[in-house]
């Protein structure tokens, strides 16, 4: 093959250049086209990120032109440098706090159920009228890689009686706390280190997280009530933008109430998030307890909806059954059964939402709880209760195992006492730029019981939102949801600043 | 004129069937690639964004700080008190919402509301060179501007709206209006984008978006302005972007 003279193609090569550098922009689409190129001064290279093109960009910051000015003036004045960058730490250290003061002032009125759970109120003693004056401040510290958060609280309560042995009483009552804080530290890259007081919540379940062996709970059903902040040691790898590892160590109560006693519990969390969908998995261990296996995933079908699941698995379980036992003080025992059981037992929801083009969701949840009390089960469970509530008035020891019974009863380590569970839920935020609207209404498929929570939150101005929280139940006296009041409505105002 | 034609003549005889795409007009996608890179479609930006809305005369505000990455995106809400520390996360078209309230992290769709016309979807940069089919229309001008004109219907079912018209400006290879429809066809909602910002890619000073304007198509006084502060490119870690951190930023 002849090879063109070399003044030709230099020739030639110019022109090109010169005709494509008068389509300047132009450039830059071929450049983008064409993977793996890099245009020429190499500050224009081009990567690929899945279906997004990248462009690395060069920036045009005056700042950047600041920061090159303050460099020459470094040179030449070294004081007038050192005041400065005094003056930036300074800055940076300012700029690292952040707070929010939320001011809450809220009155619940219950109606405590007359169930066998809780005969005439005289077990739970729950008021008919609360008056609460909620301050909470959340104050945080970001300085490079450490991070400081702490959430002091101060509860004042006036409490109202009108059943039960406490009928027309009051009383008054303050509550110091600090319900949560954390020390952090990005120890390298993605690396974090975590130590404090905290609320540890996931999964895309609204009635319940099966997956989460530390908190049963969230606080979806209320959102104006803070959960109480357990003790945590936490490391955290973001390993990519894909993939993240976490050792969690649940180390204290802190805050958190536990009938039958603490166990500290750990776990190992892996979660994924890839294209439209996202997953996660935990295994846990509770001390003098035993593991188990959790699991939560979604998947968006389209930008409206959403399938997902949440689950989680474990060998027995050590919730308290009803079995009968002549010798027992009341013909039936509440022991736990499954305990050194080698069957399974899991929680299990599977649901969906849906959002309208407007924005309002809704969303469909089943829930299978397969350590849940059976027909058998329960009827017996429902005649302890009718038995333990009966002793409650007699005289002593009548009396005490009376209330050690029902402790067990309200107690019986089952996040929920039947087996099947169906969760409608509404929601639809920032109507007309003020208003926040949730209907949420679970049904117990074994016992018909059910209840339905509505949050309303209007908001009035920048500063204020009036809200009302419900919470009505629905089924027979002693069915499950009734079993320890008939409604509760929470009215109240915040105030954030 | 005759050294152009040589140049040409002898770049052909040279790269022989070497594509030449610079002869021709810009693809409709190399046209919106362009459009998108103007709307924050980058390797890593932080800004800050003030929203107003103003529906039925009342008038909203809401300010965030966003850090974006492609189409992913970090948002906390400064103000108003109200909502301050609420959150929201975009990764991988996986969105979620948390409040300081709600202590968990929730799954929402990107066509939930954040105020007046603006969704959640809206904080995100746009990529519609890849999520849209391109139909081209007949060129037409806007305030004055020649722009080319795009029917786009998206080729996911992921993406907040099902079809777009969508004029690029040919000048500047700039979005700067769109109508969006519903699966039914009908419009309901138009935007203006302003361009008053700047930065260099690829040392070419290239607009950056500086503003939207959200018309809603049913309700004619109900109008959503987005206004984005001067952008700050940077480098934006995968941690900024985990959801296992989140929590820590609710304040």
């Amino acid at each position: 093959m002849v090879k063109p003279p070399l003044c030709v193609l230099r020739f030639a090569l110019l022109s090109v250049f010169s005709l494509l550098f008068s389509y300047g922009g132009f450039i830059m689409i071929c450049s983008a086209e064409n993977n793996g190129v890099s245009s020429k001064g190499g500050s224009a290279s081009k990567k690929e990120s899945g279906n997004i093109r990248i462009l690395e960009i060069a920036v045009l910051d005056t700042r950047e032109e600041v920061k090159g000015s303050d460099e020459n003036t470094r040179e030449e004045e070294p004081n007038a440098s050192s005041l400065k960058t005094q003056s930036d730490l300074w800055k940076e250290i300012g700029e690292g706090f952040s707070y929010t003061f939320r001011t809450l002032g809220y009155g619940t009125f219950n109606s405590p159920s007359d169930s066998t759970q809780n005969p005439n109120n005289d077990f739970l003693n729950i008021p008919r009228y609360t008056l609460n004056l909620d301050f909470r401040p959340d104050i945080s510290f970001n300085f490079r890689p450490l991070t400081l958060v702490v959430k002091p609280r101060l509860d004042l309560t006036w409490k109202r009686w009108e059943k039960g042995a406490k009928e027309g009483d009051t009383d008054t009552d303050n509550d110091w706390y600090v319900n949560e804080w954390l020390a952090g530290l990005n120890l390298y890259s993605g690396l974090f280190v975590y130590y404090g007081r905290e609320n540890l919540q996931w999964g895309p379940s609204h009635f319940v997280s099966p997956s989460n062996p530390f908190f049963p709970y969230n606080n979806q059903a209320n959102p104006k009530i803070e959960l109480p902040g357990m003790d945590f040691a936490r490391v955290v790898w973001v390993a990519n933008s894909s993939w993240t590892a976490s050792l969690i160590a649940n180390l204290g109560a802190g805050r958190m109430m536990f009938p039958y006693g603490f166990e500290r519990t750990y776990a190992a969390k892996l979660d994924y998030t890839g294209n439209q969908k996202y997953g996660s998995l935990i295994g846990s261990y509770q001390e003098n307890n035993r593991g188990q296996l959790g699991a939560y995933g979604g998947w968006w079908v389209s930008d409206a909806l959403l399938l997902y699941t949440e689950g989680s698995i474990s060998k027995g379980s050590n919730a308290l059954y009803p079995q009968k036992d002549p010798n027992a003080p009341f013909g039936i025992q509440m022991i736990p059964t499954k305990d050194d059981s080698s069957t399974p037992e899991g929680l299990l929801t599977v649901g969906g939402s849906y959002t309208l083009e407007g924005g309002a969701t809704f969303s469909l949840e089943y829930f299978f709880n397969s350590a849940g009390y059976n027909d058998n089960e329960a009827a017996l469970y429902d005649d302890l209760r009718e038995d333990a509530a009966s002793a409650f008035y007699a005289p002593e020891p009548w009396h005490r195992l009376s209330k050690a019974t029902l402790i067990q009863t309200l107690e019986p380590r089952l996040r929920f006492l039947r087996r099947n569970y169906l969760t409608l839920q509404y929601v639809q935020v920032e109507i007309h730029d003020v208003l926040n609207l949730t209907l949420r209404y679970t049904y117990n498929v074994d016992d018909s019981s059910s209840m339905l929570v509505p949050i309303v939150e209007y908001d009035i101005g920048d500063y204020f939102q009036v809200f009302v929280v419900g919470d009505q139940r629905f089924g027979s006296k002693d069915s499950e949801f009734r079993s320890l009041i008939d409604y509760s409505y929470m009215v109240g105002v915040e105030f954030t600043f | 004129m005759f050294n152009a034609i040589l140049a040409l003549l002898t770049a052909f005889l040279v790269f022989g069937t070497a594509p030449c795409a610079f002869s021709q007009d810009l693809t409709p996608k190399a046209i919106l690639v362009r459009a998108d890179e103007a709307r924050g479609n980058l390797e890593g930006i932080k800004w800050e964004l003030q929203i107003i809305s103003v529906e039925s005369g009342r008038k909203q505000d809401r300010e965030l700080e966003v850090k974006s990455r492609g189409t992913e995106f970090f948002a906390i809400l400064k103000a108003p008190p109200k909502v301050r520390g609420q959150i929201l996360l975009n990764v991988d078209r996986n969105m979620w919402f948390a409040s300081p309230s709600i202590r968990k992290p929730v799954p929402v769709s990107p066509r939930q509301r954040l105020v007046g016309g603006a969704s959640y979807g809206d904080i995100a940069s746009t990529n519609y060179a890849e999520d849209y089919d391109a139909a081209p229309l007949d060129d037409e001008l806007v305030n004055g501007e020649r722009c080319y004109v795009f029917e786009l219907k998206a080729n996911k079912k992921d993406v907040t709206y099902d079809r777009i018209k969508y004029w690029v400006s040919k000048e500047r290879l700039v979005g700067v209006q769109a109508e969006y429809f519903t699966v039914s066809g009908k419009k309901f909602k138009s935007a203006i984008f302003e361009y008053e910002h700047e930065i260099i890619v690829n040392e070419h000073r290239r607009p950056f978006v500086s503003k939207i304007i959200i018309q809603d198509s049913l309700l004619e006084g109900n109008i959503t302005t987005m206004v984005f502060s001067e952008p700050i490119l940077g480098k934006v870690p995968d941690s900024d972007f985990d959801l296992n951190l989140l929590l820590m930023r609710t304040i």
